[in-house]
């Protein structure tokens, strides 16, 4: 074997290794978690540790679901997260439509101080919203909750839906009104399904956004029967035993829709992440 | 344009070529007051909503700093600068700002260091790239609150695989307390880069999937090895999209809440990560003191835009965004 072929041969071994090294750096520590979460409490404090459940069981998840508020705090997620991404996306739309479409004044400076927000951290935020969630009382409400996510989401989803936007030729509208659609028709018939995928990309996006949300549920929110997943999970640390298996099982059970939205569109996410990171 | 050209599937472009130019005049020439009155109309409920829910409570914080106001009850009280002279002179203070300087400055150079390595190394083509590419984002997909009870259970002191690894491969002879005082930092700092790094690494990536391949071809030609081809031509190609990164990163680390506030919970040692954004929070919610709160969060907020401008003015002319 010649020098030349060794040395590609090597690089390409490099690069293997890389690649393996990285996958595992990133999915490690949620192999473990399931793993974890199938072990009986004996195994799951063995050493040396298992890997593979010796004696797997799904008494930790029958646990998860009839001892804690799982399902409640799984309902309270989904139904706050799904208003916050219906409101997100029709404004966002809406606004996004406007800031491509139309002329007007101060249009670019409204686009600049929206982008502006996208930097304010949530701490910043949540405080005085809080204070203002109070007085105006609608603390401890879903309602405000989902006001908070649009809120926080409302900067970048506006952001990515006017870069997908832009990609569409407003000729093929424009041929349309020629041709005698209303404008209304236009958008619907038109634009809506050119940019369903930059729509869906950005819906998941802020989805995954709100569902994995700790700070404003944990401050906005004080009924147990009204808080979400994170902090209700949270909440599962706060015995003198930590049940690692209980814990794991729901962490797995967070984890997996968000999971599963974020791999269906995970193509649409990383254009729609090029588009919106390179422009700002 | 010869519509032979033109690829099937767009037939609607194909109908309208001599339509376009028309129609094209109107909007840009001379905007009619029922096309402002639409614009207006639509970005309005998105205005209204940014305005009402972040600008106005970011502007209400600065009125509450003045105030002495309990965090549950209604009274309130004028008291002027007092709650940032009280501040100025707390310990506390001053340690959970160094504390939130060291936290925001390690984690973002080794989350530039993973991710821009990661990114160059998943721009290579291999078998599988797809498959890694998944895989490298989810840490950052993942719930907050599942990377901290992921990483509290990986490093458990007792019970941890990282120490019995450590204990089995001769590396250490006791098991390390990650999350006592000693090393709780340290040990949030990990975590956190292996959360964020994906950011990084997925912005990076998108801006080199855009540098023409013909680039690296010619320096290949010319003999250039693959350190100098980073450095002549994916550096300055990334320069301006790191610029962003780096800006993004540093506002986010530097008030990143729920990572490290979970992290210190119900460890005992989460006085030695307490940063500006936890102390914040302790203030508003544990003592209840919602003036001193927001202080904190004005003064954490003065901090950005007096950084970011700084920012914008030693880097700008470098970075050509835009």
């Amino acid at each position: 074997m010649n020098r030349w072929r060794f040395k590609q041969l090597s690089n390409r071994s490099f690069l293997y290794v890389g690649a393996a090294l990285l996958a595992l750096l990133a999915a490690f520590p949620f192999l473990w978690m399931v793993s974890t979460s199938f072990k009986p409490p004996v195994e799951i404090f063995a050493q040396p540790p298992t890997f593979i459940p010796e004696d797997p069981t799904w008494d930790n998840f029958r646990r998860l679901f009839t001892a804690t508020n799982f399902l409640t705090y799984f309902w309270n997620s989904l139904i706050v997260s799904g208003m916050a991404v219906i409101l997100t996306m029709v404004v966002s739309a809406a606004g996004a439509y406007s800031l491509t479409r139309y002329q007007y004044l101060g249009r670019e400076k409204i686009a600049g101080l929206i982008l502006c927000t996208y930097m304010f951290a949530p701490i910043m935020v949540v405080i005085p919203f809080f204070i203002l969630a109070k007085k105006v009382g609608i603390e401890n409400t879903h309602f405000a909750l989902v006001l908070a996510f649009t809120s926080f989401c409302l900067p970048f989803t506006l952001w990515l839906m006017r870069a997908f936007f832009k990609t569409i030729p407003v000729q093929l509208e424009e041929a349309a009104l020629v041709d005698g659609a209303g404008r209304v028709r236009a958008v619907i018939y038109v634009v809506l399904p050119l940019a369903l995928p930059g729509i869906i990309a950005t819906s998941i996006f802020t989805f995954i956004l709100a569902w994995n949300d700790y700070i404003f549920t944990r401050i906005l929110i004080t009924s147990d029967e009204l808080k979400t997943l994170p902090v209700g999970v949270q909440d599962l640390f706060h015995s003198a035993l930590i049940d690692w298996g209980l814990i794991m099982a729901a962490g797995m059970m967070i984890t997996i829709p968000a999971l599963l939205f974020f791999v269906a569109v995970q193509r649409y996410l990383i254009r729609g992440w090029g588009a919106g990171a390179v422009k700002g | 344009m010869a519509s032979s050209g033109v690829r099937p599937r767009s037939g609607v472009i194909n109908t309208g070529p001599g339509v376009d130019e028309r129609a094209g005049l109107i909007p840009v020439t001379k905007p009619k007051r029922r096309e402002q009155l639409s614009g207006y109309l639509t970005i309005a409920p998105a205005f209204i909503l940014i305005l009402g829910l972040t600008l106005y409570p970011v502007a209400y914080s600065i009125w509450l700093s003045l105030l002495e106001k309990h965090s549950f009850f209604p009274q309130e009280r004028f008291i002027g600068l007092e709650n940032y002279l009280y501040l100025s002179k707390d310990p506390e203070f001053w340690t959970s700002l160094w504390l939130g300087v060291v936290y925001s400055i390690w984690t973002i150079v080794f989350q530039l260091i993973l991710g821009v390595a990661a990114a160059l190394l998943l721009n290579q083509s291999f078998v599988g790239r797809g498959l890694v590419r998944g895989i490298v984002l989810f840490p950052y997909m993942i719930p907050t609150i599942v990377a901290v009870i992921l990483w509290k259970w990986l490093l458990n002191d007792m019970y941890g695989i990282v120490n019995y690894w450590l204990l089995a491969l001769g590396i250490i002879r006791d098991p390390i307390s990650w999350l006592g005082t000693d090393q709780i930092m340290l040990s949030t700092i990990i975590m956190s880069v292996w959360q964020f790094f994906p950011f990084v690494l997925l912005s990076i990536l998108a801006r080199l999937q855009t540098i023409p391949e013909a680039l690296y071809e010619a320096a290949k030609v010319d003999g250039a090895s693959a350190f100098r081809r980073f450095v002549h031509i994916t550096l300055p190609q990334i320069q301006g999209i790191l610029f962003v990164v780096i800006l993004l990163r540093s506002i986010w680390m530097f008030t990143k809440f729920d990572t490290v506030w979970l992290m210190g919970e119900g460890a005992g040692a989460g006085r030695f990560i307490r940063t500006l954004p936890v102390y914040a929070y302790m203030r508003t919610l544990t003592y209840y003191q919602a003036g001193l709160g927001a202080a904190l969060a004005v003064i954490m907020f003065a901090i950005l835009v007096v950084c970011t401008v700084i920012y914008f003015g030693l880097f700008r002319e470098e970075a050509d965004i835009g």
